[in-house]
């Protein structure tokens, strides 16, 4: 069993109008003029049954596509192995 | 310095025709510029002959066609504004984003003439949600798309409907109107007339958004599609929302000369067309412009359609008023340049002017002659036995989607805020509003691509004495309309046919009607490159009612156990086309015959008896015919009903064609005073009989031959929980 | 008597509250920008529905950071009335002047419909006008309405009698213990997902919403 991240955020490209209204008026108007930017996302934290890290990976990114848990039109998709679950 | 690879859309008539014009050859900016602008989604170039076909005058019109949206006066200072905005292609690709910002478009173009938005409607059809995952997929994400949308910017959903056919698989339509109401005082025009006023951008920043998003939409889809990232915009409501208060805090001071919203073809659409109409000229500096992305060539930023920007018009000197408006709500702006009395489109960008193109030339692209080719059609009439268990025909017509309660979809947009509605979505057949004078407002939106396939001047006609009846059901007088026709590639002979002959069945209706069109718009292309398949032809009609009195406005739930029930109009064999040939399999027939005359007559007499009391619930037939119209009444008013059919007017019919059969021209009517309702109808020669009464239970049908009943819960729970299990499983 | 509705980027709810404390229950109200906020010139603040800033990161919580958040928590200890409806409740809670979140609603869906709710105290600013024990109805509109909060905070909210309408019959969002309202332990702030300004008149489906302002009318005097 192994622990997988996926972190769906919006294409670098593309505008990300969540994030930028934090940073401007909840961090900014509150002091923390030291941010420069901030992007939003999702986080689905997956524990998966495969043969090995590679092949984890391989299943997790097949299943991404096939039930479209991100759109490629609009998302990027960074999936992440964080070791035996 | 990276530079777009420059896919030009133009024809070589056109190319041609623009260097004659030029007496030169245009540079690459021009011809971005050219190419944007006299895409078919900006310049209606292929439609525009046919649409001609269209009355447009009306005594309460102020503004017809070729504005941002339609203006009718409605009385004691006010107006109101209506448009009709799709996204179709964007939704194939990306449903929720899409639709969204179909939303965001629509919005604009009210808020462009100093109105506020106050309703919102949508119009979709998808493939089949039966068998498509694909389809589901869509209908879902673009349901998210406007909820959240509308949602967000307090603008309610008041009304829509959504239609499923396998033509729509591979080319959804996403439709979505807006209504707006103001003072006629406030009211602002998309033209830059005023020599030295200020040109200002407003709004979100531009990007590379949806470059090629016209001519994106004027070509029809391939494989590729789905890597065009640049023509996918990201929605943004809450900026769209501080647009909105800043706008009409803005107009309300007098020096906004013009407003234009900035969507299909991006800044350049936006000024041109301002300056057109204004007959002047515009110059702006590109190096003013906030950009998002550094390194853009100015053909980018001229043609990029970044989402929530708007052009202000603004009184020489009175630019610091407007804008401290823009800093209060924290928009970003800039001041990009001004009108010019020369008749031009000046780019300039380091002093040096990039760009000069003559207005007129720019804003109207030529005329593409199409060629009409009627296909040939076969008008089978299919034979089959008569169903042995018409109570089980019935409940699967009320759980097919086509006619299931669209409850899953409404109850996900806030249809309230605004405490402006009245009638609600699932209350009754066209949603109504209170309007600023005391007045109500109705409003509906149908379509039906079946009929049109089959017949598309029946079905055009029909599509808009359906929404007429809607409104009439509701106690409404219709006033004014929108068309929105959506077809396949106007190259094919076949499809040109197609929508010139609809046009002419609008046309025609419209005329009969004393409808006047007050905008509308085109949508070509709606088209699978690979199969070649085309949707079926798609007009989408929105047509706006008033009612002066509170008392007549009428809901479709039935009232009260003993009131009698009246059919109104005779009903023949009108098949083709109909959800119950649909459920057999059935795809052919002739679409329900329309007879102007008497549809008109007929919604004169069945207003009149709303107006004079006489009326408990009216709601009109279409899908499903007689027998799905009685059994939505018993529904929304949680009860049932006795009907007999050997007394309600018709032709030689089956008792299934008599059930289920979708002529046009028909109400059913629930009423405590038929004798009075009878003779209205006998005045004005519209045949009808009272064939039942409400009931507390079931709903019963019985003829000489056969009698059969659906409990309600039975009709409740096919009506009600279809479009869920299909969605949600 | 003069109340504030404050506004805030992306309320939308204002103008239908202004629309009814001004027409319908006829008290001097006035619409304020939350920049413009200054508590000292009104008897009563309304924190209306919409969403503020685009509900972004958590619906509320970038509007409890306004300077006129702080203006609203001294009228609130100065023990005016002070009443939020939907945004106006998440605001409130993730200021800390009512205890618990709101969290997405279990259907995972925005809910917008009629409901039906008890009234389970009539001791508030906002409920001494109705009939305890009576069933009322008013619309919810929201994405963000299922009520949470920790056991020994529900146990505290029982106990003192800070539960001011439960659902009633059908719990749409799936709000802890059917909690629709509440309101602080000194009585006088109230938060609650309903909508009553859109429950005020007839002719929009009811006016069960009509009794809450007039309640105010009545801590007030």
């Amino acid at each position: 069993m192994y622990l997988v991240e996926i972190v769906i955020e919006n294409k670098p490209r593309a505008r990300d109008p969540e994030g930028e209204t934090i940073k401007k008026d909840l961090m900014y108007k509150s002091g923390y003029d030291c941010v420069k930017e901030v992007r939003t996302g999702k986080l689905l934290r997956v524990k998966i049954e495969a043969e090995d890290e590679e092949d984890a990976r391989q299943r997790v990114f097949k299943m991404c596509n096939d039930l479209r848990i991100f759109n490629p039109v609009a998302h990027t998709c960074k999936i992440e192995i964080r070791g035996k679950a | 310095m990276k530079a777009v690879e420059m896919e030009l859309s133009l024809t070589k008539e056109e190319m041609d025709y623009a260097r004659k014009f030029l007496k030169r050859e245009p540079n690459p900016l021009e011809w971005a510029m050219i190419d944007a602008e006299w895409s078919e989604h900006c310049s209606y170039k292929s439609s525009k002959p046919v649409l001609k076909l269209l009355p447009t005058k009306g005594r309460r019109v102020l503004l017809g066609p070729g504005y941002d949206s339609g203006v009718i006066n409605i009385g004691d200072g006010y107006v109101a504004t209506a448009h009709i905005e799709s996204h179709n292609h964007p939704s194939a690709i990306d449903p929720y984003g899409g639709a969204a910002t179909g939303i965001g478009g629509v919005i604009r173009d009210i808020l462009c003439m100093g109105t506020r938005p106050i309703a919102l409607l949508d119009s979709l059809r998808f493939g089949s949600i039966e068998e498509s995952e694909h389809s589901r997929w869509l209908f879902k994400y673009v349901v998210r798309g406007i909820a959240d949308y509308g949602n967000c910017t307090g603008i309610p959903t008041v009304a829509g409907e959504v239609e499923f056919d396998e033509s729509f698989e591979k080319n959804c339509l996403v439709d979505v109107v807006c209504l707006g109401v103001g003072r006629k005082k406030g009211l602002v025009l998309a033209e830059a007339s005023n020599p030295g006023d200020a040109v200002i951008l407003v709004g979100g920043s531009t990007g590379r958004d949806g470059i090629h998003g016209v001519t994106f939409a004027s070509k029809v889809l391939t494989e590729r599609s789905e890597e065009d990232r640049s023509a996918v915009q990201i929605p943004d409501p809450f900026t769209k929302k501080l647009i909105i208060e800043a706008t009409l805090e803005a107009v309300s001071t007098g020096y906004v000369h013009g407003l234009k919203d900035l969507g299909g073809g991006g800044l350049t659409c936006g000024i041109s067309e301002m300056a057109d109409k204004g007959e002047k000229g515009i110059e702006i500096d590109l190096l003013r412009i906030h950009l998002r992305e550094e390194d853009m060539i100015p053909t980018e930023v001229m043609i990029s359609e970044s989402q929530e920007r708007m052009v202000f018009i603004v009184e020489n000197g009175k630019e610091g008023e407007v804008c401290k408006i823009f800093d209060k709500y924290e928009i970003p702006y800039a001041i990009i340049g001004k009108v010019i009395r020369d008749r031009n489109v000046v780019v300039t960008q380091n002093g040096r002017k990039i760009a000069n193109l003559p207005t007129r030339f720019l804003a109207n692209a030529p005329i593409i002659p199409r060629r009409a080719i009627k296909p040939r059609i076969k008008k089978a009439k299919p034979k089959f036995e008569l169903p042995k268990d018409l109570s089980a025909t019935l409940l699967r017509l009320l759980s097919s989607p086509n006619i299931a309660s669209k409850e899953w979809v409404f109850r996900q947009y806030d249809h309230e805020v605004g405490v402006r509605t009245v009638v609600k979505p699932g209350q009754g057949d066209a949603a109504v509003l209170k309007l600023p004078n005391g007045k109500f407002a109705a409003i509906k939106v149908d379509g039906n691509s079946k009929y049109c396939y089959l017949d598309p001047y029946q079905g055009g006609a029909s599509c808009v004495a359906e929404a007429c009846r809607n409104l009439v059901a509701v106690g409404a007088e219709p006033v004014a309309m929108l068309d929105h026709c959506q077809f396949g590639d106007p190259n094919n002979g076949e499809v040109f046919w197609a929508f010139s002959q609809t046009v002419k069945g609008i046309a025609d209706a419209c005329r009969s009607f004393s409808l006047p069109c007050i905008g509308g718009k085109v949508s070509f292309y709606n088209e699978d490159k690979e199969t070649g398949k085309a949707i079926k032809p798609s007009p989408v009609i929105v047509v706006l009612g008033l009612i002066d009195n509170a008392d007549h406005i009428t809901t479709a739930g039935l009232k009260n156990v003993g009131d009698a029930i009246i059919v109104v109009g005779s009903t023949g064999l009108d098949m083709g086309g109909s959800e119950y040939y649909r459920t057999l399999g059935i795809y052919e027939g002739s679409p329900p015959s329309i007879d102007l005359n008497l549809e008109k007559k007929t919604m004169k007499a069945v207003l009149e008896c709303i107006k004079k009391g006489y009326v408990s619930s009216c709601h009109d037939c279409s899908s499903g015919g007689l027998a799905v119209a009685i059994a939505e009444m018993c529904i929304i008013g949680n009860l049932g009903a006795r009907i007999s059919l050997e007394k309600a007017p018709a032709g030689r019919l089956r008792v299934d064609e008599l059930l289920f059969s979708e002529s046009n021209f028909r109400f059913i009517i629930s009423t405590e005073k038929p004798e009075k309702i009878l003779k209205v109808l006998k005045k004005y020669g519209i045949p009808s009989a009272e064939i039942g009464e409400v009931s507390a239970g079931v709903l019963e049908f019985s003829s000489k031959r056969t009698s059969f009943s659906c409990s309600f819960q039975d009709m409740k729970k096919a009506y009600g929980e279809a479009i869920q299990r299909l969605v949600e499983g | 008597m003069k109340v504030a509705v404050v506004q805030f980027p992306g309320s939308n709810c204002d103008y239908d509250a202004v629309h009814v404390l001004k027409d319908i229950i006829k008290v001097d109200t006035e619409l304020v920008w939350h920049k413009r906020f200054d508590n000292s010139d009104y008897d009563a603040a309304v924190l209306p529905g919409g969403f503020s800033y685009g509900d972004h990161l958590r619906a509320g919580v970038i509007a409890a950071y306004s300077p006129a958040m702080r203006r609203v928590k001294e009228m609130a200890e100065e023990g005016k009335p002070v009443l939020g409806i939907c945004n106006g409740f998440q605001i409130l809670v993730e200021s800390g002047l009512l205890p618990g979140a709101l969290l997405r609603n279990s259907s995972l869906k925005f809910i917008c419909k009629w409901v039906t709710m008890r009234v389970e105290s009539t001791s508030s600013a906002f409920t001494n006008k109705y009939r305890k024990e009576s069933t009322i109805r008013m619309p919810i509109a929201h994405n963000e309405g299922r009520y949470f909060v920790e056991d020994d905070a529900l146990k505290g909210l029982r106990d003192k009698d800070q539960i001011l309408l439960r659902y009633f019959g059908e719990n749409p969002n799936g709000s802890l213990d059917d909690i629709a309202g509440i309101c602080n332990a000194e009585r006088n702030v109230v938060g609650l997902m309903p909508h009553p300004e859109r429950a005020s008149e007839r002719i929009l489906g009811g006016e069960d919403g009509r009794t809450m302002f007039e309640s105010m009318l009545e801590w007030v005097k």
